[in-house]
């Protein structure tokens, strides 16, 4: 049987003074900042966070959100990949079907932050319908069945036309409700911060707590797990549903911070740009998400400025090299750049 | 009509086999899915067409578009898949793949620009009446080359000593390893001729569906398709696959209402029926873990 881990234990037997190659790929454990730390650096983003929207130009309110809203899909994919070790190349397909449910329902006359319900629940079913056959796929397979999804989303999309009115998309209002003092920009922008915040709290009680190590252990290893009590059959299936309830929030909100969906927003390098997020990130690590986020919302800007296919390349560059150099991805380079810092730093609590 | 329908739809398949062919060839020899596969055979059609722009004859370009391919593939087996093989992991295998169909094809967009070009077809223009339905002579080449192709893998596979060294190094690689045969040297083999493959795959579909950098992602998710039909360690389960595969594809778009959206998914559903119902393929080999 092959294991479809992403890491490997620990105790392998290895040089402990080895290449650059092997200090590189050595798991390392989260940073344990002292408790003072924590406290002023939560303190310190939130206060940051709130104040972004209300003094700076729209367009770096765009960016921002967008940020936040690529940290949601990071979120929730990485609950899938990293700790459930389940592969999915389509998760442009939840998205899709997270910005539709908004777009749907604000033309029949939902009001809108209720729509993003709406796009977390219909993603949620769809996952829990797709997750039982995915139970019986491992590896490849999930990533072929998978990328045949991402693949077929738009075209799905133009022959469902009476829903999602085909090629022409779906303009959406995206303005607040009157009580609201808020421009358009800042409106979005609050509700992805929301949103995304929820999602990183969740994730990281998720992952620690005991459903993330019934992820863990099936990941690593299934029968194992299913001996010592992990109902395998439901942890398979609800991985993938809140998986993809969490990528159709984000669409959700994606929808209405452009204010429009078509079917050519979901195609493949959509679902590519998620898979490059998490890799880049750090698989299994939930911070992860919010640096692969800034990562795939700022390299683009930079390379496109190069030529329109440098893009492409630096994905494929980057995935290639994490997946040989760091397994663990920028967290990890963090935790090896820091760690020791951060451990001398006074006022930890006892090790 | 329906005929028509067939003789088109059997002429596409074509290329899905060849495609499916290859993806077989890779899976065989290093257990994992190339999902740069279809930008390999890309790569191979521009290379063709590069060549025929240079002043070669087509079918001059082809063979030297084949054997670069094979080196290429061959290469970025040993440098970039091996080495994450042994460690039996699907997810870094997909992670590597996907990078390498991302940077090829940026890499091609970079050379040749994303404007379309357009290649010479390797049997000439026109067509030919068979039986009422119009069929192109480039048609009738691809079908005729794919089976010849196929001939000669399977003869390679099942009656050489060569294609026995093959077979053991996939079914026994440690009984293998131990009577001599290089499990490694077989592995780069098949990944090799799965390259060329797919370069003659790419050079014979650009005359019909224009050379342009998002040439080949359709036609990839269609060979997986016929490939995981067929059973993805069979080769001539890619054969029948990609037939099976492009018919139905055909008759999707022909017959379905809103047909050339809903050929797009027929993949998808092909893909995710056999999956569940007969994992294996048509022809594949069960996969049976002991535990």
């Amino acid at each position: 049987m092959t294991a479809t881990s992403t890491r490997r234990r620990t105790g392998s037997p290895r040089p402990s003074r080895g290449s650059a190659v092997e200090w590189l790929r050595r798991p390392r454990p989260p940073l344990a900042p002292p408790r003072w730390l924590t406290i002023a650096g939560i303190a310190v983003g939130a206060a940051a966070l709130a104040v972004v929207p209300l003094v700076n130009p729209s367009y770096i309110n765009l960016t921002v959100t967008l940020v936040m809203i690529w940290t949601l899909v990071g979120l929730g994919l990485n609950l899938l990949v990293g700790f459930g070790g389940q592969v999915s190349l389509g998760h442009s397909a939840f998205f899709a079907i997270g910005a539709y449910a908004v777009a749907v329902g604000g033309e029949a006359g939902i009001p809108h932050p209720a729509t993003l319900a709406i796009a977390a629940a219909l993603p949620f079913l769809v996952g829990y319908v797709l997750g039982l056959p995915a139970l019986r796929l491992h590896g490849l397979q999930l990533g072929l069945v998978t990328l045949a999804m991402a693949m077929a989303t738009p075209a799905a999309i133009r022959a469902l036309e009476p829903l999602t009115h085909g090629s022409r998309g779906i303009a959406i209002d995206g303005d607040p409700p009157a009580w609201i003092p808020l421009a358009h920009d800042q409106w979005v922008y609050y509700l992805a911060l929301a949103a995304a915040t929820i999602g990183y709290v969740v994730t990281r009680r998720l992952a620690r707590g005991r459903l993330g190590r019934s992820f863990v252990a099936v990941r690593d290893a299934e029968i194992v797990a299913e001996t010592l009590g992990v109902d395998v059959w439901r942890t398979k299936t609800r991985l993938f549903a809140a998986s993809a309830a969490y990528a159709g929030v984000a669409g959700g909100l994606y929808a209405m911070l452009l204010e429009f969906v078509g079917p050519e927003n979901f195609n493949l390098t959509l679902s590519i740009s998620f898979v490059t997020l998490i890799v880049v990130g750090g698989l299994a690590t939930v911070p992860g998400a919010v640096l692969g986020a800034l990562f795939v919302q700022y390299v683009p800007t930079l390379t496109s400025s190069i030529s329109p296919a440098a893009t492409g390349a630096a994905y494929g560059a980057v995935l290639i090299a994490f997946a040989f150099f760091l397994p663990y991805g920028l967290v990890g380079l963090v935790r090896a750049a820091l760690g020791r810092l951060v451990a001398r730093l006074p006022g930890r609590r006892g090790t | 009509m329906l005929l028509q329908q067939l003789a088109d739809g059997i002429a596409t398949g074509a290329i899905y086999s060849a495609l499916a062919l290859a993806i077989v060839l890779v899976f065989r020899a290093s257990r994992t899915l190339n999902f740069a596969q279809g930008e390999f055979a890309l790569l191979g059609a521009y290379v063709s067409w590069q060549l025929v722009v240079w002043g070669l004859p087509v079918w001059a370009a082809l063979p030297v578009s084949m054997a670069l391919l094979a080196v290429l593939s061959a290469a970025s087996e040993r440098a970039l898949i091996r080495p994450l093989a042994r460690r039996h992991q699907a997810l870094p295998l997909i992670i590597v793949t996907l990078g390498l169909m991302i940077a090829i094809n940026a890499v091609i967009g970079w050379a040749w620009t994303y404007q379309t070009k357009e290649v010479p077809a390797l049997f000439g223009g026109g067509a030919v009446d068979l039986g009422g339905v119009a069929v192109s002579r480039q048609d009738i080449g691809i079908v005729l080359t794919v089976l010849v192709v196929a001939v000669v893998l399977g003869v390679l596979f099942e009656f050489t000593r060569w294609g026995l060294r093959m077979r053991a190094a996939v079914s026994a690689p440690e009984s293998a390893e131990l009577s001599g045969i290089s499990t490694g040297r077989t592995m780069t083999m098949g990944w090799a001729i799965a390259g060329a493959v797919g370069a003659l795959a790419g050079t014979l579909i650009a005359p019909e569906l224009f050379l342009h950098p998002g040439m080949m992602a359709p036609v990839l998710i269609y060979a997986f398709a016929a490939a995981t039909l067929g059973g993805l360690d069979s080769p001539v389960g890619a054969l029948i696959g990609g037939l099976a595969v492009g018919v139905v594809e055909n008759l999707a778009g022909s017959y379905l209402p809103h047909g050339s959206d809903f050929k797009q998914v027929v993949a998808l559903v092909i893909i995710v029926v056999v999956l569940l119902v007969r994992p294996q393929g048509i022809l594949g080999r069960r996969e049976v873990v002991r535990v």
